[in-house]
């Protein structure tokens, strides 16, 4: 590939289980059948639905020598925005001047601008809350296939439809023609940003500059095989960040029967005071609402994560 | 049963030893189970692990156990842990540690390995009489993959590689039935959703010795396509409806440890997961129903012929 080769390279931020893989693969696809060459992969950590994930998608119109996770994105698709927040979820991640942010969130663009000082251009998609259209959430990914697709450009409208057939089609006639819908509608929602990604230019392989690696001698397995030696390490990992909702008792109608919740939790993250009260540990409560679902009395409510979040910062 | 320190519900541990913060999913049914079994076995415990969801617990740096934790091959768990009790066995007897610093070798695996691919391993470890005790959380299907079948998978379920209008067509192995084959010294079925039941069951595994195995249903809202809140009230559906009876095996004698009573019709038990969609909508598939509850109704009536029997009781054969 000549060094004046254009690459799109494309980046989907979501947290597991909301169809960031699903979008890629979607927007990978139309691209196949506009007549680019692609690769689209999703990327999971040790991590599973509500943690943190990505997928990527790469496409040029001529074979791409470039591996591995996109480093340089020209596109940044958001599907939520409580990721932007945590710095391991990466989502900022080699954005620069010429990255086009695409964030779904109801927060104003402005703010975000000023929030994250994000150097590019910052577009939104309205966000499906959590509460107010929970059957939305389900087609998120498709929302975000079709105005990724549009911002890109040179992905056709009927090559996105065609996508998602392939994609949707096996889950049935209503789950295809919802995710039509809500792709296309984006699509067409988009029209005024048509083709603002800048794809950037092929990195050639001349161009590498190796790491300067630092040798290390070879260790005996008791030096260098790795060994925990501290106990219960994992409560450093914050679980709470999955959470979309929260859990909440209210300690009026709290009968004190701690063995029902603080037992059910499947994280454990239901502490027992002396005097029998149960005390929700938010910061590894993932928000799977068990708790509420068992509670005898119907003491323990489910409120919004950013609602609540909201009237803690005021 | 009668000298049980889990008499009511209230006596269930307060405080819990394994750690927060695991990558398991939000609502995972077998994370429920485990710390609740971790809760009465206490840390004097070494974990050995094959692949699976559960192996995510300890990704270096990370770990939710205060004791150790042994990576193993699918298949090798039990000779993992055959390793672990000759080390402490050889340990012992050079007086390097004393008899109550001494751990117990727990293997922890899903049903991919518990009932297919480590199948062998485990009753070799059974034939060689070792000391251990054998967790299997049972989601019914590869999770960590992506739930595809597994030997444990029910029949007619919808996994990732049983998509047709049919479900798997196989049907759920009895590993209970195979385990105690092998007259260990101890076998049971829990399920996270029954505390009391479950915690009674470690209670008894703890103060035996030889081969023990807890199988614990692990209803899994990411497999099984079910809102995670959902969790416990399948679990208890499960148990309600006789899909998963609740017994455990010891001294050659299987006794049940909940009749449902009235057993609920499976259909509840199905109708809350994705996975059995397919039996509801979009017509209902009738003679899939039919065969899943004839299924569970020939269990529970052929129990009733056994106890009806003279000299009847449950015993193994
Ligand atoms: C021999 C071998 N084959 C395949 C794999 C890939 N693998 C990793 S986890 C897993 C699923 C295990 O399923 P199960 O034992 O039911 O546990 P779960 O994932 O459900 O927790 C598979 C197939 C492996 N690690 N080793
Ligand atoms: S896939 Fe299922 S078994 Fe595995 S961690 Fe998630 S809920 Fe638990």
């Amino acid at each position: 590939m000549g060094s004046n080769e254009k690459i799109y390279r494309i980046r989907f931020h979501g947290r597991g289980g909301q169809g960031m893989k699903t979008a890629s693969r979607i927007l990978g696809t139309a691209f196949f059948l506009s007549g680019f060459e692609i690769q689209d992969a999703p990327r999971y950590g040790a991590e599973r639905r509500g943690a943190p994930i990505f997928a990527y998608v790469r496409a040029a119109r001529s074979p791409i020598n470039e591996r591995g996770i996109i480093r340089r994105p020209d596109l940044v698709v958001v599907a939520d925005d409580t990721l932007l927040p945590i710095p391991a979820a990466g989502v900022l991640a080699g954005v620069d001047e010429h990255t086009i942010l695409l964030l779904s969130s109801d927060v104003r663009a402005a703010e975000w601008v000023d929030r994250i000082r994000f150097p590019g251009q910052l577009i939104l998609l309205p966000k499906l809350g959590e509460t107010e259209d929970p059957p939305g959430l389900r087609f998120l990914g498709a929302t975000c296939a079709g105005a990724a697709a549009r911002l890109a450009g040179p992905v056709a409208r009927d090559c996105l439809e065609a996508s998602i057939h392939m994609e949707a089609g096996p889950l049935g006639a209503a789950a295809l023609a919802e995710n039509l819908s809500r792709a296309l509608a984006a699509y067409d929602a988009m029209a005024s940003h048509a083709g603002c990604v800048q794809p950037a230019t092929a990195t050639s392989a001349d161009d590498y500059i190796a790491p300067r690696w630092v040798d290390l001698p070879f260790e005996q397995a008791s030096v260098s095989a790795p060994a925990i030696h501290g106990t219960l390490t994992s409560a450093l990992s914050k679980t709470g960040l999955w959470r979309t909702l929260r859990p909440v008792i209210d300690y009026a109608r709290c009968k004190r029967c701690w063995w029902v919740c603080s037992t059910f939790c499947p994280d454990g993250a239901i502490q027992v005071d002396s005097a029998g009260q149960p005390g929700i540990d938010y910061e590894h409560c993932k928000g799977c609402m068990v708790c509420v679902a068992q509670c005898p009395p119907h003491a323990i409510e489910a409120v919004t994560e950013r609602g609540s979040q909201a009237e803690e910062a005021s | 049963m009668n000298d049980t320190a889990f008499r009511r519900m209230k006596d269930l541990p307060s405080t819990h030893l394994l750690g927060t913060g695991t990558p398991m999913c939000a609502g995972c049914g077998g994370l429920e189970a485990l710390h609740q079994i971790y809760d009465v076995l206490g840390e004097r415990t070494v974990f050995v692990n094959a692949a699976g969801c559960m192996t995510l617990l300890s990704v270096y740096p990370f770990t939710p156990f205060r004791g150790s934790w042994l990576y193993a091959a699918m298949a090798s768990a039990p000779a993992g842990a055959q390793g672990i009790r000759d080390a402490l066995d050889i340990l012992l007897a050079h007086g390097r540690i004393r008899t109550e610093d001494d751990l117990q070798p727990v293997v922890l695996t899903g049903d991919g390995a518990a009932y297919g691919m480590g199948l062998s391993a485990t009753s070799g470890a059974i034939e060689r009489n070792l000391d251990f005790l054998y967790i299997c959380y049972d989601n019914e299907g590869y999770g960590n993959t992506g739930q595809q079948y597994s030997a444990a998978t029910p029949h007619a379920a919808r996994t990732s590689t049983s998509r047709g209008v049919h479900g798997y067509a196989g049907e759920k192995k009895d590993l209970f039935a195979i385990w105690a084959a092998h007259r260990p010294a101890y076998v049971a079925t829990v399920v996270g959703a029954e505390p009391l039941d479950l915690a009674r069951k470690v209670e008894t595994a703890k103060r035996l010795t030889g081969p023990r195995l807890i199988i614990a249903l692990a209803p899994c809202p990411t497999g099984w396509d079910f809102d995670p809140q959902d969790a416990v009230a399948i679990g208890k559906l499960a148990v309600k409806t006789g899909i998963w009876p609740l017994k455990e095996y010891r001294d050659g004698q299987i006794r049940h440890t909940k009749m449902p009573h009235p057993r609920l019709p499976v259909e509840g038990y199905l109708k809350r997961q994705g996975r059995f969609a397919h039996l509801f909508a979009p017509q209902r598939n009738e003679k899939l129903l039919r065969e899943i509850q004839s299924g569970v109704d020939r269990y529970w009536q052929q129990l009733e012929g056994i106890r009806a029997a003279p000299g009847g009781g449950g015993a193994c054969t």
